[in-house]
C-alpha cells in the first residue's frame, strides 16, 4: 500500500498549519506597519513614514517566502485574512514601542515554530526557518534603535523633527 | 470490498467507507449514495471544510437554510447535501480515514524505508 501522504508532501499537518499561521502573522505585521506609516505621514513625520512603508513591504516579502515554501512542499498556502489594525496612536514615540512589541511577538512565534520542527523531526523546515531567526535579530535591533533615538536625541524643542530624520537612516548601513 | 491489489480499505463506519487506490493515487469516499475520488491534497481540504461547518448554528438556528449544509467536493463537480446527522457521521469517517493515512505513513517511515 502506497504512502499517499508522503508522496504528496514532506510536511506534517501540524507544521503546515503552523506555517500558514505564520503567513497570517506576517501579513498582519505588514498591515500594522502600513497603518503606522499612515499615521506618521499624516502627522508630518515623513521619514518615519518611509521607514514604516519599507517595513510593511518587508513583512509582505516574509509572508511570500513562507507562502512559496508551502507550495514547494506540495501543500496549500492560504491567502490570509487580516482584520482591522490599530490606527490611533497616542504619540510619535508610542508607535515605535508598538513596533518593537510586534517584532518581539514575531520572534516568539518563529521560535515556537523551530521548536515544533525539532519535535517532529522536520529538519528541512527548521533549516528554512533559520533565515527568519536571523532576520528577527535584525528586526529587533532596528526597532530598539528607533526607540533609543528618543532617549539620545530627546523630544524637546526640535527633537522629534531630528528623531524623524534619523529613523529612516536606521536601515541604511551608513549610520552617521 | 473485494480483494484487490490496488484497492485498500482505509476506514469504515455504519454510513460509509473509504478506500485508497494505488493505481490512481486516489482516496475514494463512499458515503450514502455517493462515491467521490480525491487526490490527497483535495481530501485534506475537503476534510477541513467538513470540520469547519458550525454544527452549533445548525442546531440552534431555526431558519430553513440551516437544516442542510451544501459542501462542494474539490475538482469533482460533485456536491454533498448534508444534514446535521450526516455531517457528524461524515466527520467521523473522514477523521478515521485521516488516521489510517497517518498510520500508514508512520509505518512506511518505520518499517519500509529500506524495502525499496
Ligand atoms: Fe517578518
Ligand atoms: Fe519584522
Amino acid at each position: 500500500m502506497k504512502d499517499l501522504q508522503r508522496l504528496r508532501t514532506s510536511l506534517k499537518e501540524e507544521v503546515e498549519l503552523a506555517l500558514n499561521a505564520q503567513v497570517k502573522m506576517e501579513a498582519e505585521a505588514s498591515s500594522k506597519y502600513l497603518a503606522m506609516a499612515s499615521w506618521c505621514e499624516v502627522n508630518g513625520y515623513l521619514y518615519s513614514a518611509k521607514y514604516f512603508f519599507k517595513q510593511a513591504e518587508e513583512e509582505r516579502e516574509h509572508m511570500l517566502k513562507i507562502f512559496h515554501y508551502l507550495a514547494d512542499q506540495g501543500v496549500m498556502a492560504y491567502a490570509p485574512e487580516v482584520g482591522p489594525v490599530p490606527h490611533d496612536y497616542p504619540s510619535f514615540r508610542s508607535i515605535f514601542e508598538a513596533a518593537l512589541q510586534s517584532e518581539i511577538n514575531v520572534t516568539h512565534s518563529i521560535n515556537r515554530l523551530v521548536t515544533l520542527c525539532r519535535r517532529v523531526e522536520d529538519y528541512a523546515t527548521e533549516n528554512f526557518l533559520q533565515w527568519f531567526v536571523k532576520e528577527q535579530v535584525e528586526e529587533e535591533i532596528n526597532a530598539r534603535r528607533a526607540l533609543e533615538l528618543f532617549d539620545v536625541i530627546g523630544e524637546e524643542g526640535t527633537g522629534r523633527f531630528q528623531i524623524d530624520r534619523h529613523v529612516y537612516k536606521i536601515t541604511q548601513l551608513d549610520v552617521e | 470490498m473485494k480483494d484487490s491489489f490496488t484497492l485498500h480499505e482505509l476506514y469504515r463506519t455504519a454510513k460509509g467507507f473509504t478506500q485508497q487506490c494505488d493505481l490512481t493515487n486516489r482516496i475514494i469516499l463512499n458515503f450514502g449514495e455517493q462515491v467521490i475520488a480525491f487526490r490527497y491534497l483535495d481530501f485534506v481540504s475537503f476534510r477541513r471544510k467538513v470540520d469547519r461547518v458550525n454544527l452549533h448554528d445548525m442546531i440552534f438556528n431555526l431558519d430553513d437554510a440551516y437544516d442542510f449544509e451544501v459542501i462542494e467536493a474539490p475538482k469533482s463537480n460533485q456536491q454533498l447535501v448534508l444534514t446535521l446527522c450526516d455531517l457528524v457521521q461524515l466527520r467521523d469517517l473522514l477523521s478515521g480515514t485521516q488516521f489510517a493515512l497517518d498510520l500508514n505513513s508512520m509505518l512506511h517511515e518505520a518499517l519500509y524505508t529500506y524495502a525499496y
